[in-house]
């Protein structure tokens, strides 16, 4: 039974516009620190949208805009005062379709590093060595650090996004349906890697699959229309939701 | 349905569809004509000499050495200021201006570029370039072909940058990747083998141009290395050779030919494996 | 401040002045490639103000009369526009009679009849005339074609139309072999390729379903095309022609050898003539005297003029195919 712990990031009366249209109406909800949060609901909720306001990633398309407060670590990365490229040096994000650049696996991993560290040969040597360990990668790619990012599989791929989000040591990793594009193999794998990976850091992944929700999640919020309806201990919403949306969505009556 | 309406309808789709098959083989057929004249007389007329001398005077041997120097010298002078502007422009289209009305604007603007009159590009170069400086040079020559480059590259480049998906964008921005460096270090990485083809696409149509040398470059009997003076080129050598009444200047307009289509020839197959290689990919 | 522990891999300390260069670099790149985007729209602009400044003394003293006028004096100093202008219509008219429905059909073949293992190479082969040299179609005209047609074609020609009321005048002689005919049909090969092109990726972007719902009803391959995949791809086809015609307008090299370079208008199209790109080729370098290379500079105005509009309608005739080709997706 997960206890509620220190709160990682708290999520204040955010509404997400995109031109004129409302997609988030007012969330308020909290994010705890080294605990795993999913974030379900039916297309078009809102889920994706709410995950990428974390790392204001929504900034790079013109007419979308976010309203209120997300205090990450006590600072409100909504203020414009923030530089938002160092916001998204702290917080990693892995998304549905796996990422991998057009570059070799060891330079894949050692982009985010060399942004914005200076370090020597054998010290980035190391670092994509960790990073890759701590995605369950690197047994299969040891022998080919050389090798093209896109020569891997799927899952594989998958697995070196979420080492190249490891490698920068974010405060929050975010997970988009990180498996929706996997057979069921490489989707266990990478469940396994983040029951793991929630021990050091504090994860929220957005997935349509409620069965992975449960298995994976310490916390889970059901959206519905761009509202949170119910949010709280993945158990306790699974087995008792207190709201008769939850039920009906998690009992399949419709989604 | 009657059976003869039916064969009426069969016979319309039999006369409409027979005529399709003759106009391609009416196409292949001039295809056959030029290639098999350019062949025959091209190859009858390649000697030695073509490669070690310079374009003779009406009535003695000599070879295209000069001119062939000088297309090269200004077709990379055209390239190496052409492909940057078009790299850059295309690349402000596509990452920056992505739906502007602005970039609509000078997509459109750079389409008509791409499909103007090349001697209207030849005299532009005149009035800016050979009047300023007061005599004809290579420089100039050079700028001429780089106007046709540029439209070129524009387009494949914003055409090559638009084909590269968002995530892969978003991937590297959600490392705190700023937008210049994403656009250096993964787009246009991505994109690499498609931009090189535009590239080589580019240097294929300026290889045959003739019109915009005509007034920039202008043509040079004898070998000269001078970028500030008048410099011999294939296409415009043989033009003059050709409109020429005599036979040994016509034996080398065949030989220049057909160096310039081999030369496009190759150009075209190298760009075509570069882009099925990316499809593969 | 975010939490310092965790992030230790990361050297904080630096990153304020990393933070500002990278802003400072993003604003510089983005300059730079708004610059050469501009740098396009100079391009045009200096073409057209390039044109206007050469062709101000011939418009000042012409006027508007220089379109109609045919005398071509360069001794009196008398310029008129019409037998360039003339003589590029025509070319390009007769040259569009050739290539539209030779290039459309070729389109119909590769992309309906063409068994699959040959669709490649005739593609290939076709665009393969598209990528030859202008230069190579004009002396392949001078030395190859326009002999064949002094000895046998034209002879042919005003023979057979000798005694038919229009067609006598269309085709009288003599035989000289280059003339506007011959640069019609010159144009036209060379033309011919563009329009199959891009006719064929304008019937690629027709929806299989609607031509299978044709099918389905059991009508035949021509009747899907003519009725289903034609009017769909009409915008597109049409853009592709005007974008080919445009090209026909502008061409100089396969045009010049074989015009004949006469500045008169004849009504027969085996006489020699001249366009506008012709002119300005053959007599640009040897043009001395106040009036004649602005003349010269004021056809080319016209023709810049004239491809530019065609051009954008085109564009405008495309652009619509492809908002309609999204829009049904």
């Amino acid at each position: 039974m997960a206890e509620n712990g220190a709160v990682k990031v708290s999520i204040k009366d955010l509404c997400f516009y995109y031109g004129g249209t409302k997609a988030l109406k007012s969330i308020t909800l909290p994010l705890y620190k080294n605990k795993v949060t999913a974030f379900i609901g039916p297309s078009g909720c809102g889920k994706s949208t709410l995950l990428r306001v974390l790392n204001r990633i929504y900034e790079l398309y013109p007419n979308q805009r976010a309203e209120g407060e997300v205090i990450l670590d006590g600072e409100n990365i909504l203020s414009p005062k923030l530089d938002v490229n160092w916001l998204r040096a702290k917080v990693g994000m892995v998304f549905q379709k796996p990422t991998p650049f057009p570059m070799t696996i060891f330079d894949n991993i050692a982009f985010g590093l060399q942004l914005y560290s200076d370090l020597s040969r054998s010290e980035l040597q190391d670092r994509v060595e960790t990073a890759l360990r701590r995605a369950a990668l690197w047994e299969e790619v040891k022998e080919k650090l050389h090798a093209s990012g896109t020569s891997l599989s799927g899952g594989q791929q998958q697995r070196l996004c979420i080492a190249r989000s490891v490698a920068i040591s974010p405060d929050l990793i975010l997970l988009d349906e990180p498996c929706s594009a996997l057979d069921p193999i490489s989707t266990a794998k990478i469940e396994e890697l983040i029951n793991e990976l929630s021990e050091d850091y504090t994860i929220v992944i957005v997935t349509h699959n409620m069965q992975q929700a449960s298995r994976v999640s310490d916390y889970t919020a059901f959206m519905f229309l761009g509202e949170l309806v119910e949010f709280g201990e993945t158990e306790k919403v699974f087995t008792t939701p207190t709201n008769s949306r939850t039920e009906d969505y998690i009992t399949g009556r419709f989604g | 349905m009657t059976t003869a309406r039916y064969r009426r309808r069969q016979m319309r789709n039999g006369i409409f569809l027979g005529l399709s098959v003759a106009a391609t083989a009416f196409g292949l057929g001039w295809l056959a004509l030029i290639l098999g004249a350019l062949m025959y007389q091209g190859f009858s007329g390649i000697d030695f000499a073509i490669f070690t001398e310079s374009t003779p005077p009406p009535g003695s041997m000599g070879g295209l050495l000069n001119a062939i120097f000088g297309s090269i010298v200004m077709s990379i002078f055209a390239v190496a200021i052409g492909t940057p502007v078009g790299i850059l422009a295309g690349t402000y289209l596509a990452e920056y201006g992505r739906n502007t009305r602005f970039a609509t604007i000078i997509r459109f603007v750079n389409d008509i570029l791409l499909s103007a009159p090349s001697i209207v590009l030849g005299l532009f170069i005149y009035d800016a370039m050979v009047l300023t400086m007061g005599h004809f040079s290579a420089w100039a020559g050079g700028v001429a072909l780089a106007t046709i480059v540029v439209p070129v590259v524009v387009r494949t480049t914003e055409n090559m940058l638009l084909l590269i998906p968002n995530t892969l964008r978003e991937a590297a921005a959600a490392l705190g990747a700023p937008r210049s460096h994403i656009v250096r270090q993964v787009t246009w990485r991505a994109a690499r083998a498609g931009i090189i083809t535009g590239a080589l696409l580019a240097v294929a149509r300026i290889s045959g141009e003739t019109a915009p040398l005509l007034f920039t470059a202008l043509n040079n009997q004898f070998w000269s290395t001078n970028p500030n003076a008048p410099m011999a080129s294939l296409p415009v050598a043989i033009f003059q050779m050709a409109m020429s009444p005599y036979a040994d200047w016509h034996r080398l307009a065949w030989s220049g030919a057909l160096l310039i289509t081999m030369t496009v020839l190759i150009l075209s197959i190298v760009a075509r494996v570069l882009e099925a290689q990316t499809d593969r990919r | 401040m975010v939490d310092l522990a965790l992030s230790q891999d990361i050297s904080i300390a630096s990153s304020s002045t990393r933070l500002r260069r990278f802003h400072a670099t993003d604003r510089t790149f983005r300059r730079v490639t708004l610059a050469c985007a501009l740098l396009v729209l100079a391009m045009f602009a200096g073409i057209f103000g390039a044109l206007i400044s050469g062709a101000w003394p011939a418009l000042k003293a012409f006027g508007i009369s220089f379109l109609w006028t045919e005398t071509w004096n360069p001794v009196t100093e008398k310029f008129g526009a019409l037998a360039p202008v003339y003589g590029t219509l025509v070319t390009s008219f007769i040259a569009m009679l050739i290539a539209v429905p030779v290039g459309i059909g070729i389109a119909i073949f590769l992309t309906e009849l063409c068994p699959r293992s040959l669709r490649r190479p005739i593609g290939i082969a076709i665009e393969l005339l598209a990528g030859i040299p202008s230069i190579i179609y004009g002396i392949w005209g001078l030395f190859v074609l326009a002999p064949v047609l002094q000895q046998d074609v034209m002879p042919g020609l005003i023979a057979t139309f000798a005694n038919v009321p229009v067609l006598s005048t269309l085709f009288a002689g003599p035989p000289f072999g280059i003339g506007i005919l011959t640069a019609g049909l010159i144009l036209g090969i060379m033309t011919l390729p563009f329009i199959t092109a891009i006719s064929r990726d304008v019937f690629e972007t027709v929806p299989p379903v609607l031509k299978e719902a044709a099918y389905g009803l059991g009508a035949t391959t021509w009747e899907v095309l003519w009725n289903v995949v034609l009017p769909f791809a009409r915008a597109g086809v049409v853009g592709g022609i005007m974008l080919a015609l445009g090209r026909a307008l502008g061409e100089t090299m396969a045009v010049t050898f074989v015009i004949g370079n006469a500045h008169r208008i004849s009504a027969s199209l085996l006489a020699p003539g001249t366009t506008i790109s012709a002119a300005i080729a053959n007599e640009f370098t040897e043009a001395i005297g106040a009036l004649y290379a602005p003349a010269l500079i004021e056809l080319g105005l016209i023709l810049f003029l004239v491809t530019a509009a065609v051009l954008a309608a085109a564009q405008y005739m495309l652009y619509q195919l492809e908002r309609r080709a999204g829009g049904r997706s």
